[in-house]
Order: structure tokens, then sequence, then C-alpha cells
């Protein structure tokens, strides 16, 4: 059997035909232990029902609302954090650079407490707290990005006689303008769990996680594995659609 | 074969350099002059640097290009914007082409961007610009790639583009880091057909080129310098220096077809390069 010896390559079809039946053995297993009165884990029929009545609870404005809010986040700590990134060659601002990276090891919950303190919309509270966390996570990626760049490419730019801004500017700014797009993906997996997580912890105008804690409020673990469902279908989308747009966008883009 | 060397093209003297208080090359000494031939154009040379790995060979081509300061010691190269005669200047960055091993290119540009923004510069006008890019891509055959990136690229144009974009830079000086490493026949061929075609561009061009490949520096260079370790008072020291200079045109070795004569020189050369 070819499908079960290591490193064996199989044709996209078969692939396909591989993943599917996982597909169905997956729904088919779930539907065999939740077919009983008693179960923990609700049947695929009460999740079914779970996306229903939030379909009727206005589930697209509140997807809306969060990909509002992870947009908005993610726009705003790009900034900041690019910022930050293309400080870092330069020896005054290296240590400030390096100082903002750090602080990805503090606690959420104690962050937003000061937040709370000094932003006092809700909505605009969400958006701090996720523009914080996120910046410490985008710089520590993004002068990453920037450590990788091969001592080849800044000599190779200094014999075309460029100073050092251009070559900040062409090597560094320019050179890895793909890889900005590609760090974005890598860390919106940690952006989109932060967010339900802050829409679940400071409620303001809605969104996946304001409807995940009221879900878990009722106990109605239908409508909690629907929402689940939905955050990761968005998730992968998301990812597919910034991996599609690096590509399209950058032609010269190989990662 | 009849010569006369003329102005000096490049002047090192006493060059050493270190890492970190580290000497790892040390008293590099030499000096190139241009050389006339009777009813040949081209007065362009050819020099080789070969040595074992580890010898200092990159560190030379870096203080050569500028990329690091000298320990010690200066490199002077004929200052061609001053009419004086003899007229030299301190190497500094960009004055001497550089192409690395991996043909490094900006990886968002295409070449013509590429050709255009190493042509920045310059006092030429834009169409003035276009016409030496269009005629450089024709002349080393890359017209129908001038909108590629280098990722689209083969080793061997993005070779090409990578001489001509230090060629359009740098003030008639071009080296070339182990231009022949891993390649095959036929690119090899093709690599010799651009020393060709950098020899018949200007009649200053100096072609300075690494290689551990012996019989090729011998085929293509006029000079040929061997790096290791230099043994003083029988003790074998542990920096790179110039250990042999062979001048192939006071031999008689340059410009002719490649002989017996050659094969011999080859083998003295290895023997010099495992002796240090």
């Amino acid at each position: 059997m070819k499908i079960l010896k290591p490193f064996q390559k199989v044709s996209k079809s078969k692939r396909l035909l591989i993943m599917g039946s996982w597909l169905v053995f997956l729904i088919l297993l779930w539907t065999i232990t939740t077919a009983g009165d008693k179960h923990i884990f609700p049947s695929p029929k009460n999740v079914m029902i779970g996306f229903s009545e939030l379909y009727k609870e206005g589930l697209v404005t509140h997807i809306f609302s969060s990909l509002s809010l992870c947009f908005l986040s993610i726009l705003l700590a790009t900034i900041i954090s690019l910022i930050f990134a293309y400080s870092w060659p330069i020896p005054l601002l290296k240590p400030v650079s390096e100082f903002v990276t750090k602080f990805r090891f503090l606690p959420f919950t104690g962050l937003s407490f000061f937040i709370t303190m000094v932003v006092q919309d809700a909505r605009n509270m969400q958006v701090w707290i996720l523009v914080i966390f996120l910046t410490t996570f985008l710089t520590t990626s993004l002068i990453a990005v920037i450590k990788d760049i091969p001592q080849e490419e800044f000599d190779h730019a200094k014999t075309l006689k460029c100073n050092r801004f251009e070559v900040l500017w062409q090597v560094v700014i320019l050179g890895r303008i793909d890889y900005v797009i590609d760090v974005i993906r890598q860390n919106l997996a940690i952006t989109w769990m932060m967010l339900v997580t802050v829409e679940s912890i400071v409620a303001a105008s809605g969104g996946l996680g304001f409807l995940i804690k009221n879900s878990d409020k009722f106990m109605n673990h239908g409508r909690i594995i629907a929402l689940q469902i939905i955050i990761l279908v968005i998730g992968l989308g998301l990812d597919w659609f910034i991996n599609f747009l690096r590509k399209a966008l950058f032609r010269y883009s190989k990662i | 074969m009849e010569f006369e060397f003329k102005e000096t093209l490049l002047y090192i003297d006493g060059v050493s350099v270190a890492y970190d208080g580290v000497v790892v090359v040390k008293d590099i000494s030499l000096i190139e002059k241009n050389v006339v031939r009777p009813n040949i154009e081209s007065t362009s040379q050819v020099i080789a640097l070969i040595g074992r790995s580890g010898r200092g060979k990159s560190s030379i081509l870096k203080a050569l290009t500028g990329l690091i300061e000298p320990h010690s010691g200066k490199i002077l190269i004929k200052d061609f914007k001053n009419k004086e005669h003899d007229a030299a200047k301190v190497v500094s960055e960009g004055d001497i082409g550089f192409v690395d091993q991996k043909y490094t290119l900006f990886r968002h540009k295409t070449i013509y961007q590429t050709l255009k923004f190493a042509l920045r510069k310059t006092d030429l006008t834009a169409a003035e610009k276009k016409a030496k890019i269009d005629s450089y891509l024709e002349q080393w055959g890359l017209t129908e790639f001038k909108d590629k990136y280098p990722n689209e690229l083969s080793g061997g144009q993005r070779q090409r583009t990578a001489i001509i974009e230090q060629l359009f830079c740098s003030d008639k000086f071009i080296i070339l880091d182990e231009p022949f490493s891993g390649l095959d026949v036929g690119n090899i061929e093709e690599v010799k057909k651009s020393f060709e075609l950098l020899n018949n561009s200007s009649e200053f061009n100096t072609v300075i080129f690494t290689t551990h490949d012996i019989d090729l520096a011998v085929e293509l260079a006029q000079s040929i310098y061997v790096i290791g370790y230099p043994t003083i008072n029988g003790e074998k020291q542990s920096y790179g220096t110039i250990v042999a200079k062979y001048d192939l045109r006071d031999s008689g070795h340059a410009w002719r077809e490649y002989c017996d004569d050659h094969r011999e020189l080859c083998k003295e050369i290895i023997h010099k390069m495992m002796m240090s």
C-alpha cells in the first residue's frame, strides 16, 4: 500500500480522496458518538440548530463586527510595528525596538486593566488592547525577518553606492515588503484567537466573542460548537486570502 | 608577445585585515598597471587570486571593495575623473564592483529596473540611460528577460545581470568571487564569454576573480596571486598573505592558446598552494 509508506508521493486526486475520506470519517464518528440521549458533546443536529439560531440573531452582523475590529487592529498594529522594526537597524533606537518585543511576555489581564483606566469607550478599549498585544508579536516577527536578510544583500547595495538610509530603504523596506504580509498572515491566528477573547472580556458592539460568551452563559453547547466552526472557517479563509494577496501583488515573492 | 606597462590601475600597500583584533590577512602589497599591446585596442587586465579555503581571499576582496576597512595599509585605484597622469584615490564603497558567488541582486527589481538603478548616479539623460541599458542587454543576450525578476532567471542570466549592474556603477573595476564555482561545462563557457565581453566593454576594465580552478586561472588571467599561510623561520603562520605571484605576460603564458606550458605552470601553482 503506497499510501501507508512514509515520504511516498501521491497524486492530487488521491490526496483529495484521502482528505475527503477523513472528513467523512470525522462526521460519522461525530454522529455515532452523539447519537444517544446522554452525551457531553453536542450532536450535528444540535450544531445545525445552533447555526440557524445564530443566523436569526444576526450572525452576519456579528461576523462583520469582529472582522472590522480585526482589520482595524491589524492595520494600526502593523503601522506601529513597522516603525519599531525599521528603527531596529539604527543603533540609537535599537534598544527601544527590542524592549517592545519583550512585552509579549506580559500577562493579558494585567495590561487590559490599565487600558481600561485610560480608554473609556468599550470599542476603543478592544482596539487598543489588541493593538498593544499585536504590536509586540508583529515587531518580534518583523525584526526576525530583518535579522534573516543575508549579509550579501547589504553588501550588494553598498557596492552600488547606496548610502546607509538607501540600504535600509532598498534592502529592508522595499526588499522585504512581501514578508510584511507573510508576517501578518503568520500572526493572524493569534490575532483571531485574541480578538474573540477580547470581545468576550470587553463587551462592546457584539462580535463572535460576545456570542460565545452569551452562549456559554446558557450552556448552549450546540451554539458554541457552531460558533467555533464559524471562527475556524473565517480564520482559514483570511489566511488563504492574505497568502493569495501576497502572491498576486509580488511576483518575485517566493517564501 | 610585445607589450608595455602604462598607468597604475591598482596599488595595494601593506594591507592587513583583522576581525575583533585577530589578523586574518597581512602584508598584502601589489601593483597592477594597464598594458598596451600593438594592434590590440583593449588594455584591460584580468587578475586571479587563488589559494586554499580559509586563507583570507574573501577578506582581501571585501577590503578591496571598501566593504571592510583595512586594519592597516592602503588601497588606491586610478582616479578616472582626474585628468592628471597617474591620479589615484583611496578605494571606497562602490568604487569597485563586486559580484558574489550567489550573484546577489535586488529581489524586488526586474533586470531593467536593476540596471536603471545602477545608473542613477551618472550624468546621463533618461534617453541615454535607456539606450545604454538596451545596448548592454542586447550585447549580453538579456533583452527578452528585461522584465523578469531575479527569481525568474537562470544562474547564468543572474550572473550576467549582476556583472552589468556593477559595471554601470563602479569605476571600471570589477571583482568576481568564485564565478566558476558549481557550474557545468556549458555555464563555464558562458562565464568565459562574459570575461571577453567585460574586456571589450572598456579599455581600462580590470577584472579580479577568485577561483579554485587553477586551469581556468591560468587560461584567463594575466596575473595570478597565490594567497596562503607564509612560512617564516620554518614556522607556518596563521594569517593569509601573497605567497607567490605569477606574471603570465612576463613568462609568455598570457594571450596564448592553452598548451603544455600552461599545464606545467598549473602544476607549479598547485605545488605552491599545497605548501601554504
